[in-house]
């Protein structure tokens, strides 16, 4: 099946500066993604190469089958919402309003949903009328959300879509992606910081650090990678023996054991029997792994690979 | 096409900031004009609604691309339904100048002598002519703001300078090799009010390439612009 995103060997420089270092990326039609990494990875410049706003150095990308640069039938089928949007704004009267800015948005997307659109609005509590270099950050987050998802484009690329919203309203953003998407399936690749949050709507994600992509897979095999065993150190001991361990900590008569791979449910009635506590590591902690880690904790790449 | 107009529509989703704003500047202007007086002096205030086109096409670079991108146009085609825009309001524009020069020749210049829509030499010929020079000017002056938005998009104020700079040489070099060839120092040194050696539509000739000029030049920078 071809991919409705896909980047070989992309890369993009800023004078010396390798913001992207040769990233290969299939994405297939239809998912939900998650890009996950750390502020400075190159998640932004990479969400602006695919929708076409940004140049790759070397390298190409691939937007449902074609690059997407100056590709008007890739482009209109593509919406990209940015946590640094710019709108016309003007100093002083008349004021770019929301309802210009979906107008606006309604002539460009040929399946774009008033309705939607509207029901969206009163969801986030955000009046048509108001001009938007008067909202507040997470107000410009919701207009943000509201066109992307009512534009239903095949291909939607949110980046940090939610900077600035309260909880209530992240939420009501993850309940109508997912309602929307399920009537209306399309390809969502979604920058975030709050990973754990988030990591329900995802079916894969990939990790940036530093440029490169460390992590590409399906979030199912993801969720359980890996395990933290607690309990008295002998225990530990004899429970983690032969598997491998990312982090080992100790204090007293317990100890805290990362390993890595899947539990089985025998190895669960064994850690049951030795009154040990198995915690599956969160998808954040994961990402924190493959983006490096905290000093001293090793890589999930180095690992997995080992 | 399609895509031109949808460009088009977005400009005008603020039909007052593109197509109110530079009338209603003209209008106070004019308006300055009536309180002092007819002297039947000519005092420039025409030159009022160039400027908002250049100031026009400036803008709708440089406030209106970065959304124009988001909502999945292209580069190609934003530049081409702006400039259609701009065409239009110019050719909309010229028209109602030529209307309004006839008017105020018709009421000797609205009943107070002034002389408002008639320019000496550039636009005070036939309604054809003033309308035909004021489309090409304004198409022109629209054009060239667009130019100087994209080059401020893609370099910059460095660019911007370095784009001035390179036209001031350019203008520089015409001159002086237009001097060299025996057609004197300024190619519109009035005589008599006249210029020399080069009619309104002629002038306007020039003009007319020279917005061909703009369009290409704006076209290749708007190729790279980021957002």
């Amino acid at each position: 099946m071809t991919p409705a995103i896909s980047a070989t060997g992309l890369t993009r420089k800023y004078y010396d500066q390798v913001v992207l270092d040769d990233v290969h990326l299939a994405i297939g039609a239809r998912t939900i993604t998650g890009l996950l990494g750390r502020n400075g990875a190159g998640k932004t410049t990479l969400l602006r190469i695919l929708g076409g706003q940004e140049f790759p150095s070397s390298g190409s990308v691939q937007v449902l089958g074609a690059a997407p640069a100056e590709n008007e039938d890739v482009l209109r089928r593509l919406v990209l919402i940015r946590e640094d949007q710019a709108y016309p704004d003007y100093q002083g009267y008349p004021n770019f309003k929301v309802s210009h800015a979906l107008r606006a948005a309604s002539f460009c997307y040929p399946n774009w949903d008033p309705d939607l659109a509207s029901s969206l609005l009163e969801d986030f509590g955000l009046r048509a009328n108001k001009a938007i270099k008067s909202l507040s950050r997470g107000q410009r987050s919701a207009l943000g959300i509201t066109t992307g998802l009512a534009a239903r484009a095949e291909v939607t690329l949110f980046d940090e879509p939610y900077a600035g919203l309260d909880a209530v309203a992240r939420q009501i953003f993850y309940d109508r992606l997912l309602a929307d998407y399920a009537d209306f399936p399309r390809t969502v690749l979604l920058s975030t910081h709050l990973i754990d949050e988030a990591a329900a709507l995802f079916e894969n994600v990939v990790v940036i650090d530093r440029g490169r992509v460390v992590l590409d897979t399906a979030a199912d095999g993801l969720r359980g990678m890996a395990t933290t065993v607690s309990g008295p150190v002998l225990a530990v001991n004899s429970f983690t023996e032969g598997r491998p361990v990312w982090e080992r900590r100790g204090l007293g008569s317990q100890a805290s054991v990362v390993i890595v791979g899947q539990i089985s449910p025998e190895d669960r009635e064994r850690a049951r029997s030795l009154g040990l506590d198995l915690t599956p590591l969160s998808l954040q902690q994961l990402v924190v792994r493959a983006s490096g880690g905290p000093p001293g904790a090793g890589s999930l790449t180095e690992r997995t690979s080992a | 096409m399609n895509a031109m107009i949808k460009v088009a529509r977005y400009h005008l989703v603020m039909p007052v900031m593109v197509l109110g704003l530079p009338w209603a500047t003209l209008a106070g202007v004019f308006a300055v004009n009536a309180a002092q007086g007819g002297d039947k002096a000519f005092r420039a205030g025409l030159v009022v609604i160039f400027g908002m086109f250049f100031v026009t096409g400036v803008q709708r670079i440089g406030r209106w691309l970065p959304f124009g991108l988001a909502l999945g146009v292209s580069r190609r085609s934003f530049y081409a339904g702006t400039a259609l825009l701009g065409v239009s309001m110019s050719l909309v524009s010229g028209l109602v100048i030529a209307g309004l020069q006839g008017i105020e020749r018709a009421t000797g210049g609205w009943g107070l002598s002034i002389t408002f829509f008639r320019v000496p030499y550039l636009l005070n010929g036939p309604w054809y002519a003033t309308w035909l020079t004021s489309f090409v000017g304004l198409s022109a002056l629209f054009v060239y703001g667009m130019w100087y938005g994209i080059v401020n998009r893609r370099w910059g104020m460095f660019g911007l300078l370095a784009f001035i700079a390179v036209q001031v040489l350019v203008a520089l070099a015409v001159s002086f090799a237009y001097s060299r060839s025996g057609g004197g120092a300024l190619l519109l040194r009035p005589a008599d009010g006249h210029p020399a050696t080069l009619s309104a539509l002629g002038l306007t000739g020039v003009i007319a390439a020279l917005t061909v000029v703009c369009l290409a030049g704006g076209h290749a920078t708007i190729r790279r612009v980021t957002v």
